[in-house]
């Protein structure tokens, strides 16, 4: 019986995986199984779009079209979990088993707190994520650094260190840190994250860590969750996995990647931070950036903490409607909203039409809270004071009750009839 | 993509709105649009939208589409069958051309839509009704622009591409206002901020482009021509313009020289301080490149054709034109600007810019057209304003796709007077427009969520628009309606069952675009034209080594000052400049029905001058009334500091607003009304 806490070494038995998996193919075939036996009604992956710098999310309830997802695709930076929110219900209406990296993982578990995602409805199967790399910069990357046609580039992988791309004739790696000293490499986000191994899904999986014979043949799968535990069970007893105990050898390995990349992480977040200043400083460098905003609110609608429908930012006593610079108002509601929670998933950053480093914002100051409250997001379910109420829930409390007072039900909480 | 079955539809596809031609994720549910993801993968925007694109999909299936042909009979509209819409269409168009010639006609098509249904109602009009009273509303727009850059340069489309300015030494904005008008355009000159290109905006109006510049230069509206002018007299005078371009390169500089002599101070125009033209007329020739951009700012005056060759003599002079980080780029104001006149829906030329007036060029669309020898005819349309102005006496019968005429052009109510004197009017659209109640006859398109094809962006790019979901109740296809009126008419040649069939009919007619395979631009990089073969690549940057003209030179013009038709007076003494704001686009046929949008821009706005409204007596958001010779319009007053004495500014967007006021005088090379520039009296609204 497996159980929680248990370190494995995983590959699947099922011939027809076999051909197409990566690594000992152990996710898609634990996917096989969930779809087959109902333990959920689809799952929600990633496919290659228009080549393998294009991810595209497919939501498959065929356990044949799982062959045909992709592996993983570094040049896809989805957020899983803001699509569950805005286009499936929130899996309120069908059981979503999702493949998810760090920012994913901890993006339910934000958008769970605030009741827009049902987790109970959710399997999440983590993968080890060093980060992802945006399409275009990866094209304009692989054509100056690399000297290789983009187009002609039928796999790419970042291992050891290296991002490398196989292509007609041939195969190149070249460090990740090279790559970012030249301007190229990952997005500044993943540079300072420091979610490597998704602990928060019911499995968490990836190649770190598998040594011996099974190199390359099979998965590392920690359990972290009784869902998982029984995931695994099931598959195994269904015939398409197998698995044995992770060598203690390779967990140690495992840990030190692990650990490398907190350092990197760490190397990362002291160099952008400082570079931000402090006070005064960090202010004026905060306001002149946003001020070229041009109110596009891609940075809400794609952010993992955002839902409200009533945003505060289109409360015209806060920000004025209809007018370009936008009042500093707007961006100060995000921070204030926001700060505490943000997971750092990149994603405001990279939609941003203005250029505004607005991740990078926001993570600094959700680091300074950190430091101040001691509340980390996206690691487990506690909730922070914002995620307290629903937005729904209490816009329709403060009208009943004519009271402007949001946290009074925090603090004095309303006797309930 | 990979073959799955997936409950949840992307659909990558091209932005509706302006030229910049943004890639976008169409994301469905069965027929559902459930909304707008980015498409990281797009070198265009990489993702990223402006507040227009990431709500497009919003009014797609709101109330209110057409989904059936409507008939008027008497005063009311009534629903009926395609066959009878159309069959009654025929009837007309035949009876009135038959009775009337060929110049009774008129068609009009928008430049929102693909270019496949741009090419497929020019065909229907030149060969039903051998008619070049074909024309589409770039003339509202860059008219001035395909006739000013095809006389400096022998081509009237945009030099470079959008991400060019990155390999700029200087970057010049005039007349443009990117940040709101083209904001994935404005994200590429903020991106040469952060990498510390020097920015010059020249705009009378401080607007969001104008704040990112490092020096901006305010100057008085509608003079651009004496300030280029003085630019290079005192290029010239300094010795700084690039003597040997001019000499292996060009033509005309001994005329422009001369002309430029009476422009050494022209303060008194222009407005702007001597000392500053010296310095910026320095800081652009000695940059080692330097690219304009323009806008309507240059474009919709009755100087517009001057004015951007204007602009082309700036870059001749110092050999700006022809190679990475330089340039002439207008800034394409719709998605389809570029496509609508490439596919020749355009008075004077076929597909590609081949000239009526030439006999090969006509023989050779009569073969492939299937037609008689010797049918096509040989003059020059009538233009879209033309067409407006010739109602009832010439023109007697009107088709037009995708457009609002009595919001858009200019004095509304020149147009609606206009077309009540029209015998028939055939309007096609997705939604009832304010123009639709003029017409006879009102057919249901299909927006660009419903339909293949390609969009042109104003870097010459051919982008693909794929279907989504499918067109509400009846609607067809807009070519589709097109081909089956030619069929219908016994007509060869309008049996297209895709849009690929429609594009393929446009590439075999011409040879700009031959090479502009759907294979080829099935990926987002897609191709620019011009490519005439299959093998190539494509043209990014134009003029490189030699013009696009016929003897392979640039032309370099003198051009004297000319003041606007209409100046403020004792009468009117403001001076209306008007524009875009970046919540709307145009007539907000689509944006208002998104509620993001109408929330921020809810209703008309006039931005009047601190002091103006001091004197006046006007406050902050009062609504006042703004009147000009040709009507009066209402709006709330944005008192600021972002336009100068006595200088107004107004969106275009608003039915009763801006173009209650606008003046229809034109610019003789391009007909372009004069919409930027008009005298006008700003008065309180007393309470009742």
């Amino acid at each position: 019986m497996t159980k929680k806490g248990d370190m494995l070494y995983a590959w699947t038995s099922d011939a027809e995986i076999q051909k197409k998996a990566e690594l000992g193919g152990a996710v898609t075939a634990i996917w096989k199984y969930a779809l087959e036996s109902k333990a959920v009604d689809a799952v929600f992956a990633v496919t290659k779009g228009v080549d393998l710098y294009d991810a595209v999310p497919v939501l498959i309830r065929d356990p044949k079209d799982l062959a045909k997802t992709a592996g993983s695709l570094h040049c896809g930076t989805l957020l899983m979990a803001k699509l569950v929110k805005k286009f499936l219900d929130g899996a309120n209406n069908m059981k979503i088993g999702v493949t998810v990296k760090g920012c994913d993982a901890m993006a339910f578990l934000e958008l769970a707190k605030r009741k827009q995602i049902n987790l109970d409805n959710i399997v999440m199967i983590g993968v080890n994520c060093g980060g992802s790399v945006s399409p275009v910069v990866a094209r304009k990357m692989i054509k100056e650094k690399y000297d290789v046609d983009p187009e002609k580039v039928h796999k790419e992988e970042i291992d050891k260190g290296q991002f490398i791309i196989e292509y007609e004739g041939g195969h190149k790696g070249i460090s990740v840190d090279e790559l970012e000293e030249a301007g190229f490499g990952r997005r500044s986000n993943c540079r300072r994250c420091k979610m490597k191994i998704p602990r928060q899904a019911d499995l968490a999986c990836g190649n770190w860590g598998v040594i011996g014979p099974k190199a390359g043949k099979a998965t590392f799968v920690e359990v972290c969750s009784e869902k998982g535990a029984k995931l695994v069970d099931g598959a195994i007893k269904s015939g398409v996995l197998a698995t044995e105990a992770a060598n203690p050898k390779g967990l140690e390995i495992r840990g030190k990647v692990e650990g490398a990349m907190f350092k990197l992480g760490d190397k990362w977040r002291k160099h952008d931070f400082e570079a931000l200043g402090e006070g005064k400083e960090r202010l004026k460098k905060i306001m002149s950036e946003t001020a070229r905003c041009i109110k596009c609110y891609q940075c809400i609608d794609v952010c993992p903490i955002c839902y409200c429908v009533d945003c505060t930012t289109r409360n015209p006593a806060y920000v004025p409607p209809g007018e370009l610079p936008v009042n500093f108002m707007f961006h100060l509601i995000r921070y204030a909203h926001i700060a505490d929670s943000c997971v750092n998933c990149g994603q405001c950053e990279e939609v941003c039409a203005a250029e505004i480093p607005n991740a990078l914002f926001m993570h600094a100051q959700q680091q300074e809270l950190e430091k101040m409250f001691g509340h980390v997001p996206g690691t487990t379910m506690e909730l922070p004071l914002m995620a307290y109420v629903e937005e729904k829930e209490e816009r329709l409390r403060l009208h009943n009750t004519g009271s402007d007072m949001i946290y009074e039900n925090v603090f004095k909480p309303v006797p309930k009839k | 993509m990979e073959d799955i079955k997936s409950e949840l539809k992307y659909t990558a596809t091209t932005c509706p709105y302006c030229g910049v031609g943004c890639g976008l994720n169409l994301v469905s549910k069965g027929n559902t649009l459930l909304g707008v993801e980015p498409y990281k993968r797009s070198p265009i925007n990489e993702g990223k939208l402006c507040p227009k694109g990431a709500t497009c999909w919003e009014s797609v299936q709101k109330p209110g589409r057409l989904t059936k042909p409507l008939i008027k009979k008497g005063d009311k509209f009534e629903e009926a069958s395609w066959d009878e819409a159309l069959d009654l269409i025929i009837k007309n168009f035949t009876e009135i051309s038959k009775k009337n010639g060929p110049k009774a006609l008129g068609f009009q098509t928008s430049c929102r839509t693909v270019n496949e249904d741009c090419y497929a109602l020019q065909k229907w009009a030149r060969v039903a009704f051998q008619t070049n009273n074909v024309d589409n509303c770039a003339r509202i727009c860059h008219g001035p622009s395909v006739a000013g850059l095809s006389l400096s340069f022998g081509s009237g489309a945009a030099t470079n591409p959008f991400e060019d300015v990155l390999n700029s030494d200087l970057i010049v904005m005039w007349g443009s206002n990117a940040v709101e008008a083209h904001p994935l355009a404005g994200r590429r000159i903020m991106q040469a901020k952060k990498a510390g290109i020097p920015i010059v905006v020249v705009d009378p109006r401080l607007s969001p482009t104008a704040r990112l510049a490092d020096k901006w230069i305010r100057f008085n509206p509608s003079t651009h021509i004496a300030l280029a002018n003085s630019m290079m007299y005192w290029i010239i005078k300094e010795g700084l313009e690039d003597k040997e371009f001019i000499k292996e390169r060009t033509k005309g500089f001994e005329d422009l020289k001369k002309t430029v002599e009476n422009y050494a101070d022209a303060e008194k125009i222009h407005g702007v301080p001597l000392e500053t033209v010296k310095e910026f007329a320095r800081q652009y020739a000695n940059a080692k490149n330097a690219v304009i951009i323009y806008c309507l700012g240059i474009t919709e005056l009755t100087t517009g054709t001057d004015n951007v060759r204007s602009m082309g003599n700036l870059s001749l002079l110092t050999g700006n034109i022809g190679r990475p980080g330089v340039g002439v780029n207008p800034l394409r104001g719709q998605n389809n600007v570029q496509g609508a006149c490439d596919m020749g829906a355009y008075p004077n030329v076929f597909s590609g810019y081949q000239a009526v007036a030439v006999p090969d060029n006509r023989a050779k669309m009569e073969k492939a057209w299937f037609m008689k020898e010797g049918s096509l005819p040989d003059w020059y349309g009538s233009t879209l304003t033309e067409q407006i102005n010739d109602c009832g006496e010439v023109v007697k019968a009107m088709y037009v796709l995708g457009l609002n005429p009595v919001v858009s052009y200019p004095d509304s109510n020149h147009v609606k007077k206009m077309f009540d004197k029209l015998d028939f009017l055939v309007m096609q659209d997705i939604y009832w427009n304010e123009s639709c109640q003029y017409a006879d006859v009102v057919l249901p398109g299909t927006c660009f969520a419903e339909k293949d094809g390609t969009f042109t962006s104003g870097e010459r790019r051919v982008n693909r628009v794929r279907k989504a979901v499918d067109g509400p109740g009846e609607s067809k296809y807009d070519w589709e309606i097109i081909g089956m009126l030619g069929k219908k008419m016994g007509l060869k040649g309008f049996d297209w069952k895709t849009a690929q069939d429609v594009w393929d009919d446009m590439r075999s007619v011409t040879p700009g675009q031959f090479g502009v395979t759907y294979d080829k631009i099935e990926k987002p990089e897609a191709i620019h034209w011009p490519c005439p073969t299959i093998e190539h690549p494509g043209t990014p940057i134009l003029h490189v080594g030699k013009f696009a003209a016929a003897d392979g030179k640039g032309t370099m013009f003198g051009i004297e000052y000319r003041p606007p038709a209409e100046v403020a007076d004792a009468e009117y003494p403001y001076t209306l400049m008007t524009g875009r704001c970046i919540f709307h686009y145009h007539t907000r046929t689509q944006t208002d029905r998104c509620a993001a949008l109408h929330y921020d821009v809810p209703e008309n706005y006039v931005q009047i001058n601190t002091l103006d409204a001091k004197e006046l007596g006007i406050r902050q958001h009062e609504k006042i009334k703004v009147t000009s010779r040709r009507g009066e319009s209402i709006a709330i007053a944005r008192v600021t500091e972002e336009v100068a004495p006595k200088v107004l500014y107004m969106p275009m967007h608003f039915a009763n607003g801006a173009n209650n006021l606008t003046n229809t005088a034109l610019d003789p090379m391009s007909k372009m009304p004069e919409l930027k520039h008009c005298a006008v009296k700003v008065e309180k609204i007393t309470e009742a």
